[in-house]
């Protein structure tokens, strides 16, 4: 049935392009044959040819498109989580490109209803959303999948050195970029100044030391927790867990194979379990997500707290805070002897393409804006992270948020998701973690039963793929 | 319908022409069309397309899904994996305990409405509370209760000296598996109450009445008139609950996003997961069939049961 729904779409659409194409040729000759009506098309010859850009090895456009006159109406579907981030950035659009007009379609704030809910209209043909912001770990799925399209095909090779290191390499799959990188996050360790202040205590470099610290407080009677983090069974536990595993010189995969079978991925699983055993964290830790743990923080009743960027803005926000003024931050520690601070994993959001889309022209030219220093400092305004390095390298950048600031002292660590079973590798990891972190295996066998289990959903065959 | 409908066709022959008959059982038929479309679009084609998808290979295309035939392959992947198993006794214990416990309390209350003089209606509707509650919302609610730092359920415990620590409720796989059934309970033990009382109501008053003269006290009367004449009520009630627990998708959901580990990942979570998180479309169908099965299997096998009670009833 769905055959038939998208043949119907192919035929619609090639009714309604000017240009007499061949039809059923695929997505990519119907999208660029749309470009000729909207803009002008140039296809240049593939010759398979490829070049090295922004760290990665990319093939070279196939189907150039001119959207300079680009025109009509675009359906941008966002899941901003805060604020009316997303309404600022298209009214600024609309006002310097008045010939396009962009609709909202506001998503689930869930991430993974999100994906389901864009899987299934786009799945299923639609036209829109033309562009849709996703989560910086699905740009392998979503190749694999054709729910993206080959960014890197319509744009030229020079649009992608306007990026940050590392972040296009991130939305690669298979020598082509299907994500634009629209703004970064990562995590840091936020703490209460006034507790170590009265505590006579330093701000932890070393997980080792947070944990004395958080555990000197907590029996004095400074705060009724420690460190609070996240440790519910979801990705972001995986988030958790790379960080700790990379500051003990492990990671997840090594050569393309599991590899938590090692000495450094039971020090950092053993340190996560003994945050609670130790009783530095509630045992209730695993079942924290953001919100959870941000809570116990803000209402005074956490000495540490790991969360991304925008818990920042969070705790210094009289309404829901009660510890505003007291909150410092710093890059995350990391475990004594393995440098002057922790690995934070890379988060954020991309903006990514609608194969089926009828206006690839202005579509293009929208997300060529939004990347845009203009467009970037609107977005650092709102306390995201900005992703071209001519705004995120700006010295000014500090005044939006003191954890830009510190930026340049974080190392990032990625998570493996250069497959297109990337959620069945990371079910693998919070899984068994969250099941150690409760209590219910052993440290050693949660490691070993996560490694075949992602074993197994790198081969991408069989039962890995539950 | 088509018994009814041969009785019907069977009088009018007796009576009238043949082709009066005919003109009937066509009308018949005409007005069941729209009906009949509508189920097979939104019901019949879809369970079909289901089975379809189980036995393929689908990859999403620039073209929509491609299906390439690929046998029992789905079928035999997804039963080697110890994940699927784990969901399927978790789905089965977990229907089998938290039906039996709502058919337990739901008859105990629907007894006590079933004497309360005064008020009767309103504590109909105070009962029916939680029934009413959308179960995401309800989850959200008792994720409150269960918080293992700021929870409800730990302060009370606490204020009252049961317990000295929290007790880390959605956190462990023993209490989260109470915590959950207890909110299951809560939720829809209303709904057997309703069907139980409605029941209760269309038993004669005459058979109370002759128990009475034969002297038969309140517990003779429960056994002899009430529940035998309940069974019926009792089976509807059951079988709407086991469709709906072995389905059990939105509770974990939100309460405990099938933790710690993969203790509480029902079938439907597993499926969901598979279909729309992993977007593999075959191995997802392929869970989703196998769930129907496993359903209708245990319909049957309570239905059977019940039969046998009702036989019996009927001598």
């Amino acid at each position: 049935m769905k055959n038939k729904v998208k043949r119907w779409t192919s035929v619609g659409l090639a009714s309604s392009a000017v240009a007499a194409l061949v039809v059923g040729c695929g997505q990519a000759n119907n999208a660029a044959g749309t470009a000729n009506a909207n803009g002008s098309a140039s296809t240049v010859a593939s010759s398979g040819a490829t070049v090295s850009v922004a760290g990665v090895r990319i093939a070279k456009p196939a189907h150039l498109v001119n959207y300079k006159d680009a025109s009509g109406t675009i359906v941008w579907a966002e899941s901003f989580t805060t604020g009316p981030t997303a309404s600022e950035l298209v009214s600024a659009f609309e006002k310097k490109y008045p010939k396009i007009k962009v609709k909202l379609q506001v998503q689930p704030s869930n991430t993974d209803t999100n994906r389901a809910d864009l899987t299934a209209s786009i799945s299923g043909g639609s036209s829109t959303p033309d562009v849709y912001m996703g989560d910086v770990i699905w740009p392998a799925q979503f190749a694999h999948s054709q729910l993206a399209a080959p960014l890197s095909d319509y744009l030229p090779t020079s649009f992608w050195t306007r990026f940050s290191n590392g972040l296009v390499a991130g939305a690669t799959y298979n020598g082509k970029v299907y994500a634009e990188p629209l703004f970064a996050d990562t995590a840091f360790l936020y703490y209460r100044k006034d507790l170590l202040a009265k505590y006579h205590l330093p701000v932890p470099k070393t997980w080792q030391q947070l944990q004395t610290d958080a555990s000197y407080i907590v029996k004095h009677g400074g705060a009724k927790y420690g460190f609070v983090w996240q440790g519910a069974d979801y990705e972001g536990l995986t988030c958790d867990f790379d960080e700790y595993l990379a500051d003990a010189g492990g990671s997840v995969l090594t050569n393309g194979k599991a590899s938590l079978n090692t000495a450094a991925a039971k020090q950092a699983l053993s340190f996560m379990r003994g945050l609670i055993t130790s009783g530095v964290s509630p045992q209730s830790v695993d079942t924290f997500q953001e919100p959870q743990s941000e809570n116990v923080f803000t209402q005074g009743n956490a000495v540490f707290l790991r969360n991304w960027s925008y818990a920042w803005s969070d705790s210094q926000n009289p309404t829901s805070s009660k510890v505003v003024g007291k909150v410092g931050v710093v890059p995350l520690p990391t475990f004594a002897g393995h440098g002057s601070s922790g690995y934070s994993t890379v988060g954020g959001w991309d903006l990514y393409l609608n194969p089926h889309t009828k206006n690839l022209a202005a579509a293009l030219q929208f997300i060529d804006w939004m990347t845009s220093p203009q467009a970037q400092e609107i977005l650092a305004a709102n306390s995201e992270m900005p992703t071209i390095k001519a705004v995120a390298d700006s010295p000014s950048l500090a005044k939006y948020s003191p954890v830009f600031a510190l930026l340049p002292k974080v190392k990032f660590v990625s998570r493996p998701a250069q497959t297109p079973n990337y959620p069945s590798v990371s079910r693998a990891i919070y899984d068994n973690v969250n099941a150690a972190l409760a209590g219910s295996v052993s440290v050693s066998q949660a490691l070993q039963n996560a490694n075949q289990q992602i074993q197994q959903a790198l081969n991408g065959s069989g039962s890995g793929g539950l | 319908m088509s018994k009814a409908m041969e009785e019907h066709v069977s009088f009018r022959a007796d009576h009238g022409g043949a082709s009066v008959v005919r003109h009937d059982v066509r009308a018949g038929f005409g007005m069941l069309t729209p009906a009949g479309i509508v189920i097979l679009a939104v019901t019949i084609f879809p369970i079909l397309y289901s089975v379809w998808m189980s036995f393929n290979n689908i990859q999403l295309t620039e073209n929509g899904f491609q299906f390439t035939f690929n046998g029992v392959q789905n079928y035999a992947d997804v039963y080697s994996a110890p994940l699927f198993w784990h969901s399927v006794w978790f789905t089965v214990y977990y229907s089998i305990v938290t039906v039996a416990i709502e058919l337990f309390l739901g008859l105990l209350i629907a007894l006590a409405i079933q004497n309360v003089e005064k008020l009767k209606s309103v504590s109909i509707v105070v009962m029916l509370i939680p029934w009413s509650l959308i179960t995401v919302i309800s989850a959200e609610m008792w994720s409150y209760i269960y918080n293992g730092v700021y929870g409800v359920l730990n302060a009370i415990l606490q204020g009252m000296g049961f317990i000295h620590n929290s007790i880390n409720w959605t956190g462990e796989p023993f209490t989260a598996v109470i915590a959950l059934m207890a909110a299951d309970i809560w939720k829809t033990t209303p709904f057997v109450v309703i069907i139980l009382l409605s029941g209760l109501q269309m038993i004669p008053k005459d058979y109370y009445e002759a128990a009475r003269i034969d002297g038969a006290n309140g517990w003779q009367t429960f056994w002899n008139v009430t529940f035998p004449q309940l069974r019926g009520s009792i089976a509807i009630a059951g079988l709407f609950r086991i469709l709906q627990a072995f389905g059990i998708f939105d509770l974990p959901f939100v309460l405990t996003q099938g933790g710690p580990g993969s203790t509480t990942t029902s079938l439907a979570m597993l499926g969901e997961e598979t279909l729309f998180t992993n977007l593999h479309f075959g191995l997802g169908a392929a869970v989703a069939v196998s769930t129907v099965i496993l359903i209708l299997g245990a319909c049957v096998i309570f239905l059977s049961a019940f039969r046998g009670m009702v036989g019996e009833e009927a001598q």
